[in-house]
């Protein structure tokens, strides 16, 4: 599978500093986005210190794997989803840490959600209300839970889904890194299939587009770049409270399959390619 | 004009002014001061002008109003006096007296909407709130202590298992050897359905193929309910909620 990315944040239309943070590193198939909090200049800094920790660790692990894993992961998940778990831990830790040596830092924290593609196995971990969607044969379905106050009430029955759109509390975190010493991290793992459309977004994009706006911008705008732009407007034009921060993926199907043998022009073009394998 | 200012955590949430109308207080959003707080009853109390007096009224509430730690039924109040209901507290400026008419129209959803700021909670905190939403036990699915395990039973066709618990934010039924639910035999799809876990429930959705419940294709992501009869590709399982 081919995968195309694209990336984009944006301060919005209140806010006069952006907290958000993302990075795409294309040749890991590695994303990570984080939305940082705090007074000042501080949630910048979480979010910054969560992302670059994340990224580090994970690169240094691919050139040395025996380098320590955080966090204890649990040994169901693949490698890959382990190091990623361990990647986030460390994330808390020094986002903590930094805090705790600067007293002006105290408070600061940030979310964090983070893919990693490996053949068509995606590995998933993630903090906070930041989401990862999985758009597939039409239907948008989020794969992260978020960890806030109002998700928490309608999972276990308490309040509606749309009760919880409308609260006052939606601003209200259960879980976040760097504010306490340990975080529990969720993982999820999950099979790809071409045609596959990932999205990580930061809350400043969900509180303000709705998933069918989603689902429709992701589904008209196939270049991934483009569409992160396209869905940044939206939530900028329906009022841009927070910021905005979107990652799009997109796999794309490289037809390798045993009838494009029969197609013309197909061998050839394998050949030349110089690709082998790979059914 | 005499306000009430709904704290949380230390910080405002909301501010109503007080006007020649009673501010209603309590759960549901019709209240001119909504509380989204499971402690708070639907109509919790209320705050009225009686001549230049400021008055408080609970409403039969279930957990109790409280004024500067004390449960009253009725209390007058003095500018700088805190109202407690439930986790909430407000505080009552009184310092601008006289209470200015305004149309009945206004006033409601007045003032700031919401805490703007994220905040985390600590432990302790979200452990307490948890346990009163628990123990408030409404529409409990999953506050009831026994947790109900969501899990596919395969009545006819072929598959690798009999049953499937599911685990995962989102399950995959089809041939791929990758996919949760794994479908055998000829001219099955890699990926055939696809059964999303949301806040509020599991959802059915199509893959490459279009899923059945009960006996009719869905058309668009379908919430699972508690026995439903799932059909794709031939195979005919069963959705339930094991105790």
């Amino acid at each position: 599978m081919r995968i195309v990315s694209g990336g984009a944040t944006d301060v919005g239309q209140v806010r006069s500093n952006n907290e958000d943070c993302f990075r795409l590193v294309e040749p890991l198939n590695l994303f990570v986005l984080s939305d940082g909090m705090g007074g000042e200049a501080h949630g910048e800094i979480a979010s910054a210190l969560a992302v670059e920790t994340v990224v580090k660790h994970v690169m240094d692990a691919e050139t040395n794997s025996s380098i320590p894993s955080y966090g204890n992961p649990p040994a169901a998940l693949t490698p890959q989803t382990r190091r990623l778990v361990s990647a986030v831990h460390l994330a808390n830790r020094n986002i903590f840490n930094s805090a705790e040596e600067h007293p002006e830092q105290s408070g600061m924290g940030a979310t964090i959600t983070a893919l990693w593609i490996n053949e068509n196995a995606l590995s998933i971990a993630h903090v906070g209300d930041s989401r990862a969607y999985l758009l597939r044969s039409g239907m948008l379905q989020q794969l992260t839970s978020d960890h806030s106050l109002v998700a928490e009430q309608v999972r276990r029955g308490i309040i509606t889904a749309s009760e919880a759109e409308q609260s006052e509390m939606q601003s209200v975190l259960l879980r976040a890194l760097g504010t306490q010493a340990e975080v529990e991290v969720d993982a999820e793992e999950q099979a790809l299939f071409s045609n596959d459309l990932l999205l990580l977004c930061s809350d400043g994009l969900t509180r303000m587009v709705t998933e069918p706006e989603i689902a429709g911008t992701l589904q008209a705008e196939t270049d991934p770049q483009k569409a992160a732009a396209r869905l940044i407007a939206l939530a900028n034009e329906n009022g841009g409270a927070d910021n905005i921060s979107v990652i799009v993926i997109r796999l794309e199907n490289e037809s390798k399959s045993w009838l494009s043998w029969l197609r013309p022009g197909a061998r050839k073009h394998r050949s030349s390619n110089g690709s082998s394998g790979g059914h | 004009m005499p306000k009430l200012s709904l704290m949380f955590e230390g910080k405002t949430v909301k501010e109503v002014p007080i006007g020649s109308r009673p501010v209603t207080i309590g759960r549901s959003p019709d209240n001119d001061l909504p509380v989204d707080n499971l402690a708070v009853s639907n109509h919790h109390a209320r705050v009225y002008y009686e001549g230049s007096r400021l008055v408080v009224e609970d409403l039969d509430s279930l957990n109790g109003t409280f004024v500067n730690d004390l449960r009253v039924e009725r209390a007058t109040l003095h500018d700088g006096d805190s109202i407690h209901v439930g986790k909430h507290s407000i505080k009552v400026d009184a310092s601008h007296d006289a209470p200015i008419p305004y149309p009945a129209d206004m006033g409601r959803k007045a003032a700031a909407p919401a805490i703007n700021e994220t905040m985390v909670l600590d432990t302790k905190v979200r452990r307490e709130m948890l346990q009163q939403a628990a123990a408030m036990g409404e529409r409990t699915q999953f506050a009831s202590g026994r947790l109900k395990v969501p899990t596919i039973v395969v009545l006819s066709g072929k598959t690798a298992n009999h049953e499937y618990v599911l685990t995962n934010k989102l399950t995959t039924l089809g041939k791929s050897s990758m996919a949760t639910v794994r479908l055998t035999g000829w001219f099955k799809p890699q990926m055939a359905a696809q059964i999303s876990q949301r806040d509020d429930g599991y959802y059915i959705g199509p893959g490459g193929k279009v899923p059945s419940v009960n006996g009719a294709p869905i058309s668009g992501p379908t919430r699972l309910n508690d026995g439903d009869i799932i059909e794709v590709c031939g195979v005919r399982m069963n959705f339930i909620f094991r105790e």
